[in-house]
């Protein structure tokens, strides 16, 4: 059945986040699919599909400017130039996944050539790539390593990449953006390699409205890593938590018959992987290799708030598990029959199976 | 019949017919709606609140249905309802049926609100013209444009001076268009009495049981969008025989 979902053709990327034509977040269009319908509207007229008690689960995790130039040329005189390391996901014992790439104006391009060896990063910064992740390697070219990182003095990880790193672009972008574009309202933790994007559309106000209307926001935490929009590579494992509180309230939603629609597939993959086979969810946290398929289904998530994927992202194989691959394929013969756009700044899908 | 346009026929149905009506969601353009999904069309359609149009959309109960949430009054809900036409690749059918009453009751004309009026004439008036405006250039030969009028566009009833004023333009609009477009069909069309919401706004606190349903006025509509009449103002009931007589 994955040849189904893999045969869809990707919506055009939108060029820029809404707001840099000056339009609210929440005017982005949002397609509402049910199995037997697809109402275009705008993500502002979102609460019209909920009713109070539906719980939205939230990803509370800020974008990293992740993307760091290298300072000189890598692995010493004479080495490759003009090279940026992608920071993705942190690792036990202080390591983390990295990705060298060739940096190509406001974007990257894969750089194939990288071997175990010391690396020099703008602000005094240091990585030493180790070894190949994951261990064991996909077919190709190996891209991603461990990496151990030296932030370089002061201020630690987060504050040299606020001063040296600038978002993680893939392709040739036509102009870059600053980190407040890849930063929802409900980012409070940062450590994402890429924006968590299906929250991208909701704004201050329009969560106001819709706790006013009675719908609960139930926050959990999970690190986007680094995708893999070059190769068909499964997604690599990355750090969550869900607290307690958002267990109790997921829980309690199930129980009394209300809808937990996950913000984003960031928010499926968490949930799930503290999910029990009855749908119950347990406080957890640490480091989730789930990869949710349409043949395993979920467990907790009722519906899902999310963008435009490209065919070959894993992220379509998890949102056919939610909504069915027939409603999948419907829905994105319409939004490109309405002009929809996708991609990181694109517009919005709700799915409600 | 002689039936003229793109129309196929494979078994009875129509095939690949695209139809676009506004204001969908309840009375005489649901029962429409109803009516086109059934024989196969493809339609766009239209209502001011998400909510009501994704139940409607559900009962419908056909793939074939784009809905677009949004008020025909605003320029950019226009904007989106092009957009669906032009992925779907063009359009046989306009239905201007989206209207506006007024303030119920509907007050006399020497104490109507200028700024209610303007309103009424925003939704019943400017925005089918705007509309029109906007699909002209995705309307396939023979295609056809039809406005919901009503019979306060000719009569004058106390209380309808805004609602009978604004349709009497719409009237004109029509004539207009039809001869300026002679490609074309374009009608006016008066659905009659109908027990709809409307209709009861019009007539606040009174039984209106008696008027007959919205279905009655579709057969004589369906006739304007596959039969051979030529442009002008018709009344839908006077068109066919009622509903059960033609089933």
């Amino acid at each position: 059945m994955r040849g189904a979902v893999r045969s869809l053709v990707g919506l055009p990327p939108a060029p820029g986040p809404i707001e840099a034509s000056g339009r609210r977040r929440d005017a982005a269009l949002l397609l509402a699919s049910r199995p037997s319908s697809a109402i275009d509207t705008t993500f502002a007229a979102l609460g019209e599909f909920l009713a109070p008690g539906d719980v939205l689960v939230v990803n509370t995790s800020a974008t990293l400017p992740a993307a760091v130039p290298l300072d000189g040329p890598a692995f010493g005189r004479g080495g490759p130039a003009g090279l940026l390391l992608h920071l993705g996901t942190e690792l036990p014992g202080g390591l983390r996944v990295a990705e060298l790439r060739t940096a190509t104006g406001h974007g990257s391009r894969p750089f194939v050539d990288a071997r175990p060896g010391t690396l020099r990063l703008a602000g005094g910064g240091r990585a030493e790539l180790l070894s190949p992740w994951p261990a064991v390697a996909n077919e190709g070219p190996n891209r991603l390593w461990v990496a151990r990182l030296d932030a370089g003095s002061g201020g630690g990880l987060t504050a040299w990449l606020a001063h040296h790193g600038r978002p993680i672009r893939y392709g040739e972008p036509a102009e870059p953006w600053p980190i407040d574009a890849y930063q929802t309202v409900f980012a409070t933790e940062p450590g994402s390699a890429e924006m968590p994007s299906a929250a991208r559309g909701f704004t201050a106000e329009l969560v106001t409205r819709l706790v006013s209307a009675g719908v609960v926001f139930a926050p959990l935490l999970l690190h986007c890593g680094l995708s893999s929009p070059e190769a068909g590579e499964a997604p690599e494992p990355e750090r969550y938590r869900v607290p307690a509180g958002t267990a109790a309230l997921v829980n309690a939603a199930r129980a009394a018959g209300r809808r937990v629609v996950a913000v984003g597939t960031t928010a499926v993959r968490a949930l799930e992987t503290v999910a029990g086979d009855d749908g119950t969810v347990h406080p957890g946290e640490g480091w989730t290799e789930l990869v949710v398929m349409p043949e395993r289904g979920v467990r907790a998530v009722d519906g899902l708030i999310t963008g435009w994927h490209e065919p070959e992202a894993s992220h379509l194989e998890l949102i056919a598990a939610v909504a069915g691959e027939e409603m999948i394929e419907r829905s994105y013969a319409t939004a490109h029959a309405l002009g929809y756009h996708g991609h990181e700044f694109g517009d919005f899908h709700l799915i409600l199976p | 019949m002689w039936r003229r346009g793109p129309i196929r026929t494979v078994g009875g149905m129509t095939q690949n017919r695209t139809a676009l009506i506004t204001g969908a969601s309840r009375g005489l353009g649901l029962a429409l709606a109803r009516s086109l999904v059934a024989d196969g069309w493809k339609l766009v359609i239209d209502a001011r609140t998400a909510a009501d149009l994704d139940a409607v959309v559900a009962g419908l109960g056909s793939s074939a249905v784009v809905a677009v949430a949004g008020d025909v009054a605003s320029e950019e809900h226009r904007l989106a309802l092009r957009r669906a036409v032009a992925g779907l690749g063009g359009l046989d059918v306009v239905v201007h049926n989206a209207s506006r009453l007024g303030p119920s009751p509907q007050p006399p004309l020497d104490a109507y609100p200028l700024d209610a009026l303007r309103a009424v004439y925003a939704v019943n008036v400017f925005s089918p013209l705007r509309l029109t405006q906007l699909l002209l250039p995705h309307l396939r030969p023979g295609g056809r444009i039809v406005f919901v009028t009503s019979d306060a566009s000719v009569e004058a009833y106390e209380g309808w001076g805004g609602y009978g004023s604004s349709k009497a333009a719409l009237d004109h609009i029509a004539a207009v268009l039809a001869v300026e477009h002679p490609e074309l069909s374009v009608y006016a069309v008066d659905p009659g009495d109908m027990n709809t919401r409307m209709h009861q706004e019009a007539f606040p606190g009174e039984d209106i049981s008696d008027r007959p349903p919205p279905e009655a006025s579709v057969p004589g509509l369906r006739e304007l969008l596959t039969g051979a009449l030529p442009s002008g103002r018709y009344q839908a009931r006077a068109l066919v025989a009622p509903v059960e007589a033609v089933r």
